[in-house]
């Protein structure tokens, strides 16, 4: 019995050092994204997972966070997709399919799976990650996690539900609780 | 970042995400701009939130931002709320009853805050001699129409019609998520409005 231990809550999120696809145009599709540019940056990280390139249920899904990608940054996060194809496979599908030409955001290529490996997100008999999706805070740490199974579609707008409610802090003092001493902001 | 350039001017999508051309770009909405003030980011995540809420559809969000706009007399808002509460299935009369029903509680809410300052008996048993007949059978609907008196008496700050008009949505079953949410879509677009 095999069981999977999911980097979760309270964690920090492993460095990673990988070759995204960050465009189709000749000559700029591909770009060396490490974890470390992107904490650097200040921001926070919205990794989301999926199992296969070319398969039915991915771009759609895919083209629904694209869609949303202005929404993450306004919400001061970087997007970045991720599967355990290499970044030719994940240009080769970008260049195919028609909903994936204006992708927004870098894809990942985990192509040795070390990534998926080390966040515990590799299902078991084909060694492809599951739809996991991961919210990070500026300070490295893992705030939230999901995931669903092979077949089962996201809700994007939850993922950004999620990230609102981690960054909305009631700093106005008209919100003190009697019995709270101070505010601390 | 990533070799993708992607920095958008925060002001103007706001207006794109309102439905206003980059005409009605105010000097307020201008200098947050040029300042690269990350509150018009919030500004605009907080409008999205307030009229996307799940307690009110479309139409009645957008029916409600319309009062607000009537209320703090900002015609530009006031268009294109309009306009998407038509889109989203609002009739001529719906809209022009959210327009009468702003008014008239503008009249309340003076009124009666006098007279909960006042706490006189003279003027708690006046009669009020203000003609409300619109109230009787709105074509928005009780319900509705209750939700849009709320809002505007928020938003002027009457605490008895605050009040009453809370207690009256809460008797018509009204949950008190869709209150709530109803007020925040009134106090966001207030915020919204002194930017205009």
């Amino acid at each position: 019995m095999m069981s999977n231990k999911v980097l979760s809550l309270g964690a920090s999120f492993p460095e990673f050092n990988k070759k995204a696809v960050v465009s189709i145009e000749k000559g700029k599709e591909f770009y060396d994204l490490s974890y470390e540019e992107i904490k650097n940056s200040g921001k926070w990280m919205v990794m989301f997972w999926w199992p296969k390139d070319f398969t039915f249920v991915c771009p759609t899904e895919i083209a629904e966070f694209n869609k949303h990608y202005p929404d993450f940054a306004d919400r001061d996060a970087v997007l970045v997709g991720a599967s355990t194809d290499s970044e030719f496979v994940h240009v080769a599908w970008r260049r195919d399919h028609e909903d994936l030409r204006g992708l927004q955001f870098p894809m990942l290529a985990d192509t040795s799976k070390s990534l998926a490996t080390e966040l515990g997100i590799l299902e078991s008999e084909e060694k492809v990650a599951y739809r996991a999706t991961f919210i990070v805070d500026p300070q490295g740490i893992v705030r939230w996690v999901s995931m669903y199974d092979l077949n089962v579609g996201r809700n994007v707008k939850e993922v950004l539900r999620v990230l609102d409610a981690l960054q909305t802090d009631e700093l106005c003092p008209c919100n003190w609780q009697k019995g709270e001493a101070t505010l601390n902001a | 970042m990533f070799g993708i350039a992607t920095e958008s001017n925060a002001a103007l999508s706001l207006l794109q995400e309102l439905g206003l051309a980059e005409s009605h770009l105010s000097p307020n909405l201008q200098a947050l701009a040029a300042a690269d003030s990350k509150y018009l980011r919030d500004l605009k995540i907080n409008v999205t939130n307030a009229l996307g809420t799940e307690t009110l559809n479309k139409k009645e969000a957008y029916l409600l931002a319309l009062s607000v706009a009537a209320n703090e007399k900002v015609t530009s808002l006031q268009e294109a709320f309009t306009a998407q509460a038509i889109a989203n299935g609002a009739t001529d009369k719906e809209v022009a009853e959210v327009l009468a029903c702003t008014s008239l509680l503008n009249a309340n809410n003076v009124y009666y805050r006098f007279r909960h300052f006042m706490h006189e008996e003279f003027y708690n048993t006046a009669q009020a001699g203000i003609r409300m007949s619109i109230m009787a059978n709105p074509v928005l609907g009780k319900e509705f129409f209750e939700l849009v008196s709320l809002v505007v008496s928020a938003l002027n700050g009457c605490e008895l019609c605050v009040t009453s008009h809370e207690k009256t949505l809460v008797g018509h079953g009204t949950t008190k998520q869709r209150i709530h949410d109803a007020v925040r879509l009134g106090a966001v677009l207030k915020s919204l409005t002194a930017l205009m």
